[in-house]
């Protein structure tokens, strides 16, 4: 039965190692979702409910791409996001349901997200297609840099 | 003398009570809004994915609505819910609280909750030192499938969180149920309220590198 295959197929086929995805998020039927949503497409999700946590787990373990919220208890996104960067390249996909903070300037969260060095981002709430298609793009993304920094 | 002093002084008092209390509504609105933000996105997500392969749903037999339609249905109403979201998220955008911290929305839903349900919340000291004494009675796991009971997991999210077959998170569940003396679970999760439970369980249970369990899901599709 490789119906599944078919119909998921983005990211990548079933011969391929499996994507591994980490997804920060304090609300987790979000990163329940993301992990049931990828898993039907030879994704492999781990699941940090703080950014300490998602900072440690990439430190012991590799992923191909990581997923993260803005707004968390603790650390916030943002400053994960610039604290991921002094050490990995790895592709940052930064999600919120706000795109806009309070004044002054009313600044875009996702425009600082991607100042700090997220590869995209996603509002919420998304759809399966959307996160596929921001994951797809983060990794291109990323490959291209790879390939001109060599 | 005092008059003319006095009068606009209680005027600006209005007016900042006013002004409190619609920064207040604001701040309800948008603390509600992203609390919401998360389990529309997981119901956005999993609606999709069963449209995506309601082509595996068995073939109607005449009686009723196809399941496909129903899939159909459920994830334009889905969609359309999370529109009306990024509306509401739109307009209280400029009130959302700068030091964003979901404890504080936290704080904001804990207030109006206890404001609009009246007289259902407000403290009982007897009701809550026998939900804490009962609280003492469960196990460490009882304790944990509270904790995501309350959270609003279902029996089947509770089992994955902690990596039990949902029959043993139900019977766990049924557990509770019977020391609490709760005839269903609103009843269980309204006594809950009055316990002081740790807001996280323990962080290493939640950290889920999960290759296998993934691969245990994905090959329930795939085999």
């Amino acid at each position: 039965m490789d119906t599944l295959e078919e119909t998921a197929g983005d990211i990548s086929a079933s011969t391929k190692p499996p994507l591994r995805v980490l997804v920060i998020d304090d609300d987790d039927c979000v990163c329940m979702a993301i992990r049931a949503i990828l898993s039907r497409r030879n994704g492999e999700t781990a699941i940090a409910p703080r950014a300490a946590a998602g900072i440690r787990a990439l430190e012991t373990s590799r992923f191909d791409i990581v997923v993260i919220d803005v707004f968390m208890p603790g650390l916030s996104g943002l400053h994960t996001i610039a604290h991921i960067r002094r050490k990995s390249t790895v592709p940052i996909i930064v999600m919120s349901g706000f795109r806009l903070r309070q004044t002054p300037g009313a600044e875009d969260y996702f425009a600082m997200a991607m100042q700090r060095g997220a590869s995209t981002w996603l509002r919420k709430p998304f759809s399966p297609p959307q996160l596929i298609e921001a994951i797809d793009r983060s990794l291109a993304a990323a490959h291209f840099t790879g390939t001109l920094t060599q | 003398m005092t008059l003319p002093d006095d009068l606009p002084a209680e005027g600006r008092a209005r007016e900042d009570a006013s002004a409190e209390r619609s920064r207040t509504a604001s701040e309800v609105a948008s603390a509600i809004a992203h609390q919401l933000s998360g389990p529309l996105t997981a119901l956005l997500l999993y609606v999709s994915d069963l449209h995506t392969n309601s082509d595996q749903f068995p073939d109607d037999n005449g009686e009723g609505l196809p399941l496909r339609q129903i899939a159909e249905q459920a994830l334009r109403e889905a969609e359309f819910a999370c529109r009306l979201l990024q509306q509401i998220e739109n307009t209280c955008a400029s009130a959302f609280p700068e030091q964003s911290d979901i404890a504080h929305g936290r704080k904001v839903i804990a207030w109006w909750s206890r404001a609009t349900t009246g007289n259902a919340r407000p403290a009982d000291p007897e009701a809550a030192s026998a939900a804490n004494a009962t609280y003492q009675l469960l196990t460490r796991r009882e304790r944990e499938v509270l904790r995501l009971i309350s959270q609003g997991l279902t029996n089947k999210e509770g089992a994955m969180h902690l990596q039990i077959c949902p029959r043993t998170f139900e019977s766990h569940r049924a557990r509770i149920m019977q020391k609490f003396k709760a005839k269903n679970a609103v009843e269980l999760v309204r006594m809950a309220l009055h316990i002081n439970m740790p807001a996280d369980g323990n962080e290493k249970t939640w950290l889920l590198p999960t290759p296998t369990q993934c691969r245990a899901e994905s090959s329930d599709g795939n085999a």
